[in-house]
Formats: C-alpha cells, structure tokens, sequence
C-alpha cells in the first residue's frame, strides 16, 4: 500500500488515454453498434485491481472529459462513471473471486446500469426514447472483458501496481 | 483522518461520496439543458482540451484514406477523371439552364411581387469524426468559429439534408443529422405540397412524420422537401423519401416512416450553406 511512483500513475493514465481514443475514433455507421464501451471496461478493472486509488472521485472526473468529447449534457457521463465507480468499489470483492465468465457477465450488467442511467438523463432532458440498437454495445462489454481483463492484468503485474 | 476546530473528520465514504458527484453532476446537467450559456464556457474550455485528442483519433481513419489514395493506380485515377469530366460536362449544361430559369422565377416573383429567393453561399466542410460518444449519432466538422460556422447553420450533401450545426468550437462545429430524436424539418410533399415535419427517431435509417390527419394525401415513395419555414433549413432541398403508410384507425393520425435521403453514413464531406442576403435574378455557379 505505499504510493504509487510516477512511473505507474503515468502507466494507469496510459490505459484511460487508450480507452478514450478507442471510444471518440470514427468508425462507419454499423460498426458504431459493436463499439464497447472501453472507458468504463478499464475503469472497472482498475477499481476492481486497486480500490484504494482509483474511486469515484477519478470516474467522475473523466466522466467530465467524456462529456467534452462526445459533446453530451455536461454532467451526464460524470454522473455515468461515478455511478459506475461507486457500484464496482461496492461489490470489488464479490467481482475478484467469481470465474472469469461470471465475472464478464457481473460486470457487463453494472456497466449496463450505468449506461441506464445516461439513457435515462437522455429521454429525460431531450425525450429521445431508448431504442433496441441501444443493447448492442452492452452484450459486446460482456464478450470483451475476459481479453482485456487479461491484457490489463499484464500491464498491472508488468508495473508493479498492487 | 485528523480532527478539524475539534470534530473528528472521516474519510468520506464511498456512498457520500458518490451522492455529493452525483448532486453537482445533476447540478451540471440542468445548467447545460436550462441554461445553456452557463455550462458553455466549460463546455468550451473542454472541447479545446479535447481538439488535439479528436485530430488523433481520427488520425487512423485519415492515414488510412491517404495512403489508399497513394496507391490507387494510375488506369483507376485516369477512369475516375473521364467519369468526372463528363459529369461535370453534363451538369454544367444543366446549370447553364438553371440560370436562365432562375432568373425568369426572380422576375415572374417580382412581377407578383413577392420578396426574390434567398441565395447560399456554400463551402466543403472535412469529417472528422462520426457518431461521438454512445447513444448518439453526430459529426464533428473541422470548420468552427474561425470559418464562421454559427449555431443552427444547415448542412447539406449532395443527396439532401444532412443536419444543422449544434455547438461550435474554435475549429470544431458539432452537427445534429436530422435523423436525431431532437431534429424537426419542415417540409413540403414534392408531389402535392402537403405540408408536415420531420422527425428524427434515433436510428440512421429512419425517420417519422407525425401529426398528418388519417385523410392526409401521402404514400410511400413520396418525396418530401425542406420548405424554408423556421428559418433554419433553406427550402427546396431534399430530406427523406416516405417509405410506409400505415393508417391504424385507433390513432388519431396516419404513421408515416420515412428514409432519409442525405447518405448519412459514408460522408468525407459535406456543404456548410450561408444564407446570402440578396441575390438579383443571377445564379451563382
């Protein structure tokens, strides 16, 4: 539990830096659907991997940069991963022991619900209701989270953070 | 934690703490949805930080087209000129006609005298990216308030109408398409002159014309056109194409789906309109 050096806070952004890139790079209009939402996959490993340091204050501070950059509501995806952070610090234990498609599917339905939440904000402040194509995104963050568990898991052992 | 003027202090606890976010980020969502000109300075301040980030990731996209351009071989390039060459051949005779037809419209209005028809001036505006962020479809556009991109300007394609500017950044703009569930055009049939509004429903493929009464003259295959009022949209450009009709006697107006006709999902470019404020019976080509 010492802090952490330089050199690690800088690999963790690195991670985020990644993930924000993977989610604004432009993509033809189907392959939007399959686009998971690699922000809050790398968010709930590293609250899973290390609660102590990353939590909500940091989730709703990118949050607060997403908002910027897919030019929704301020606020909106701030309230989306602080929300997310807050759920995967209250079950960080359960989500560590469950096998690995177990786990794929847990922390598919917290993203889930944090995703409810922005749908929920959207059809509040601008009536837009939530449509089918919606889910897409959601099932592809269940398929994806075993490979990134893995490749994150690599970097944190690689870095030394623990 | 430490004691503070004699309370003890904890450390906050996740629940507080996410209670306490959650209130300044509602606090943050009702400022930007009520009160737009509070929330756009912040919103300004992070859409600048986030410039550079958006030129990277779109960096790939950009690479990928020029390298493809470098190898494209010179029999496809010298095809592509032919079929250009004719083309522009074959609109330009059209234009020439066009001309001489948009001065006889200015004169006979002017003979009903009724106010002349605005002209546009148009510019290509680059893609810099399509769909930002999850649930919504937007483009970004690489012209901002350096190129005078204002708030509520029309973009078009070649095919009809893309969307209308939301947010401009000083070099971005953000363009809402029309099939936004927050997008209303207003339009007129191209057969008959029926006149409705179009609405977004979330999906590219889809739009909806609601409040038509169930005797209502419009069929699939119908064209409907922008007709200019509101202001935003110039009139006469192309928007969607209805696709089905359906009359359901338990509703009190006719469902009508239509298709837009802008290709919303290929752009490389697309035409930023100003609206020019007098235009004599001249076209300008």
């Amino acid at each position: 539990m010492d802090n952490l050096t330089l050199r690690q806070i800088l690999t963790i952004a690195a991670t985020f830096a990644v993930a924000i890139l993977l989610g604004v790079t432009p993509t033809p209009g189907y392959a939007a659907l399959l686009r998971p939402d690699w922000v809050a996959i790398v968010l709930v490993y590293w609250c899973i991997a290390i609660p102590e340091r990353i939590g909500i204050g940091i989730a709703w501070l990118i949050g607060l940069l997403l908002d910027g950059l897919y030019g929704s509501l301020l606020g909106e995806q701030a309230l989306a991963k602080a929300f997310l952070a807050y759920l995967a610090l209250r079950f960080y234990l359960r989500l560590r022991i469950f096998p690995r498609w177990q786990q794929a599917v847990a922390v598919g339905l917290i993203i889930a619900a944090s995703d409810v939440v922005v749908l929920m904000v959207k059809s509040l402040v601008h009536g837009s209701p939530p449509i089918w194509s919606d889910t897409a995104p959601m099932m592809i963050n269940v398929v994806l989270w075993p490979f990134l568990f893995l490749i994150l898991r690599e970097v944190r052992r690689r870095a030394r953070i623990s | 934690m430490g004691t503070f003027l004699g309370w003890s202090i904890k450390r906050p606890s996740n629940f507080t703490k996410f209670v306490a976010l959650a209130a300044v980020s509602v606090a943050l969502i009702i400022a930007d949805a009520r009160h737009r000109h509070v929330a756009t300075a912040v919103d300004g301040l992070l859409a600048r930080a986030a410039y550079p980030l958006q030129v990277l990731a779109a960096w790939p996209a950009t690479t990928a087209a020029t390298v493809w351009h470098d190898i494209t071989t010179n029999a496809h390039l010298r095809r592509e000129n032919d079929h250009l060459t004719r083309e522009n051949r074959l609109l330009r005779a059209r234009l020439t006609r066009l001309g001489a037809l948009t001065a006889e419209v200015q004169r006979l209005r002017k003979i009903l005298k009724a106010p002349p028809l605005p002209g546009y001036r148009e510019t290509l505006a680059g893609i810099l990216g399509v769909s930002s962020g999850p649930f919504t479809r937007q483009l970004t556009l690489d012209e901002g308030r350096r190129q005078h991109v204002y708030v509520g300007q029309a973009v078009i394609d070649a095919h009809g109408i893309v969307g209308q500017v939301i947010q401009v950044g000083p070099d971005i703009s953000r363009v809402m398409l029309v099939t936004d569930p927050n997008s209303g055009v207003p339009v007129i049939s191209k057969r008959n002159g029926l006149r409705a509004i179009v609405f977004g429903t979330g999906s590219l493929r889809r739009l909806k014309v609601p409040y038509l009464p169930m005797t209502a003259d419009i069929r699939a295959g119908d064209i409907l056109m922008s007709s200019g009022l509101g202001g935003v949209y110039p009139a006469g450009y192309p928007v969607a194409q209805v696709e089905r009709v359906v009359s359901d006697p338990n509703e009190p107006f006719l469902t009508v789906i239509a298709k837009p006709l802008a290709h919303l999902n290929h752009h490389t470019n697309v035409l930023l309109l100003w609206p020019l404020a007098h235009v004599a019976g001249t076209w300008h080509g």
